[in-house]
């Protein structure tokens, strides 16, 4: 599903963000980047989301080739990946469903197919009292949720979330993980990154932890 | 089914599937924007006036022109020796030169009789002549923009001895006609530019307005056309607000002006108003239409690094 051979990536100012990446994940992984602020975690998710593309080396995010020259087959790539970002993204003046619907407006669904799959996914992570709310009036715990419902309702091949624990108290951020670490199924893996290792203490995943951009430690 | 034609597939269904999200999208960038947007129609609509003036001036023009072309006359005057059945042929010798729309005898006393309409009340001028002053000429009705051709053939012809042709009166015709022509090329030409420039520059400034929705569709895999779509919907709906403010300020214009002047121009060939407005109506609809599409997909892809 992905494989990542001595990827570097250095940014136009000469940071060099991640330094000779290698790493083969498969179909129906849930799989935890770890590290502090600034390791490269979200420059790495960058990379699997093709905004970023790599500066050496080679990366292939479910049989296609993360590079430059792959623009356009990339934008169709990132229809199979259900990414939730940091800042979450959503457009505010609309309400969470409209929200959950932008994601698959492209996906070639009609009208009534792509409101059941939102209100679906709405449904899965608790927001169903929320459907016709404003994006903009909700508070940061239920924003993030609808960022999950977004980019689950489309039924990614892989969910690419970063830092979901971001801002959250303690029970809240494992909440939101157990959540992600649901739908990682035979069809769908799960990249999470967080700074907060101590969240998994108890959990036996597989993890990445990144160190100024290198992977020092698989587990 | 190959992947390009899969892929054409879906974006038509994604635009039909879509066409409410569409419209509500272009509701929200033109509220977004509103007094831009605003102004922006009015100035496309004023332009589309003034378009639709030149037009009808032109228009116009062209029909009194195309009047004043059918009575376009030369007078062909022919040996005194040649015998009638002479001058039969070569009437219909002239009939044959190309160029040439009819051509026929006027003997004496048509002449006399013509001079007669012509005279009114003075016509007893004419009895102080012991001879008829008149002759039998052929009266040559002519394609304006063909004189020059017609008038060196007829000079090949044996058994005419004078023309009169009103060549200087003909040719001011054809550059009047010329130049209308041209300001009406280069009225429409004006009012295209224009267009293109407005309505690209009120869709760039929707774009930024929006650039971060941009930025998390392109994020999530939307198609450049998908993005694209509701901006070029904007731009074809400002541009056709813009044409049809002109279209209702042209009827009223042009029946306030009819109604001004039926009577006192009855010896101006106009257009009927039905037919004018009707011509005009359709022009600027179709300009406002095919600009407002070209104007702001100039816009957005001028526009795509935001």
């Amino acid at each position: 599903m992905i494989n990542a051979q001595a990827v570097y990536l250095e940014y136009p100012d000469g940071t060099l963000a991640l330094k000779d990446i290698s790493l083969q994940i498969d179909p129906g992984q849930l799989i935890y980047i770890l590290g502090p602020s600034g390791s490269g975690k979200t420059s790495l998710l960058k990379l699997l989301m093709g905004i970023e593309y790599p500066s050496k080396g080679t990366l292939e995010v479910l049989h296609q080739p993360m590079n430059r020259a792959e623009g356009n087959n990339i934008r169709s790539l990132r229809r199979l990946v259900g990414p939730i970002f940091q800042d979450f993204k959503l457009i505010n003046g609309r309400d969470s469903l409209e929200n959950v619907m932008i994601g698959m407006r492209f996906l070639g669904l009609s009208p009534a197919k792509m409101e059941i799959e939102a209100k679906n996914a709405l449904v899965r992570v608790g927001l169903e009292h929320k459907t016709f709310s404003l994006v903009d009036n909700l508070s940061w715990g239920e924003r993030q949720r609808v960022a999950i419902a977004r980019a689950v309702a489309r039924r990614p091949r892989l969910i690419l979330a970063d830092e979901p624990t971001g801002n959250l108290d303690h029970d809240n951020a494992l909440n939101i993980l157990d959540l992600l670490s649901s739908f990682k199924n035979d069809y769908t893996s799960v990249i999470i990154s967080t700074h907060a290792s101590h969240l998994l203490d108890n959990k036996n995943y597989k993890c990445l932890e990144l160190s100024k951009g290198s992977i020092v430690k698989t587990t | 089914m190959s992947k390009q034609h899969k892929g054409v597939l879906i974006r038509l269904k994604n635009i039909f599937y879509n066409w409410g999200y569409f419209l509500k999208e272009v509701k929200t960038s033109i509220r977004l924007n509103l007094i831009a947007n605003l102004f922006s129609s009015i100035c496309i609509g004023l332009i589309f006036f003034i378009l639709s003036i030149v037009v009808s001036g032109w228009w116009i023009s062209g029909n009194v022109v195309e009047a004043i072309q059918k009575e376009a006359e030369i007078s062909v005057y022919f040996q005194e020796s040649l015998s009638d059945p002479e001058v039969m042929q070569l009437s219909e010798r002239i009939n044959q030169v190309v160029g040439v729309r009819e051509a026929q005898i006027v003997n004496e006393q048509e002449a006399h009789d013509r001079m007669v309409k012509i005279l009114g009340n003075e016509a007893h001028v004419l009895e102080v002549f012991d001879d008829s002053p008149f002759t039998s000429f052929i009266e040559v009705n002519i394609q304006l923009d063909k004189a020059q051709v017609v008038l060196e053939e007829l000079n090949l012809i044996t058994g005419i001895e004078h023309i009169r042709d009103n060549q200087e009166v003909l040719s001011q015709l054809q550059r009047i006609v010329q130049v209308l022509s041209l300001v009406g090329y280069l009225g429409i030409i004006a009012v295209s530019l224009s267009t293109l420039i407005i309505t690209s520059h009120i869709i760039r400034l929707g774009i930024y307005a929006r650039r971060e929705e941009i930025n998390t569709l392109r994020l999530l895999g939307a198609p450049e056309t998908f993005i694209a779509f509701p901006f070029l919907l904007e731009g074809f709906i400002l541009s056709v607000i813009g044409g049809l403010m002109a279209v209702v300020l042209n009827i009223w214009t042009i029946h306030f002006i009819y109604s001004r002047i039926s009577g006192a121009l009855t010896f101006i060939p106009l257009l009927p108003a039905e037919s004018l407005v009707l011509g005009l109506s359709v022009l600027i609809l179709s300009l406002s239409m095919f600009f407002g599409v070209i104007g702001s997909s100039m816009g957005f892809f001028s526009a795509k690094k935001v």
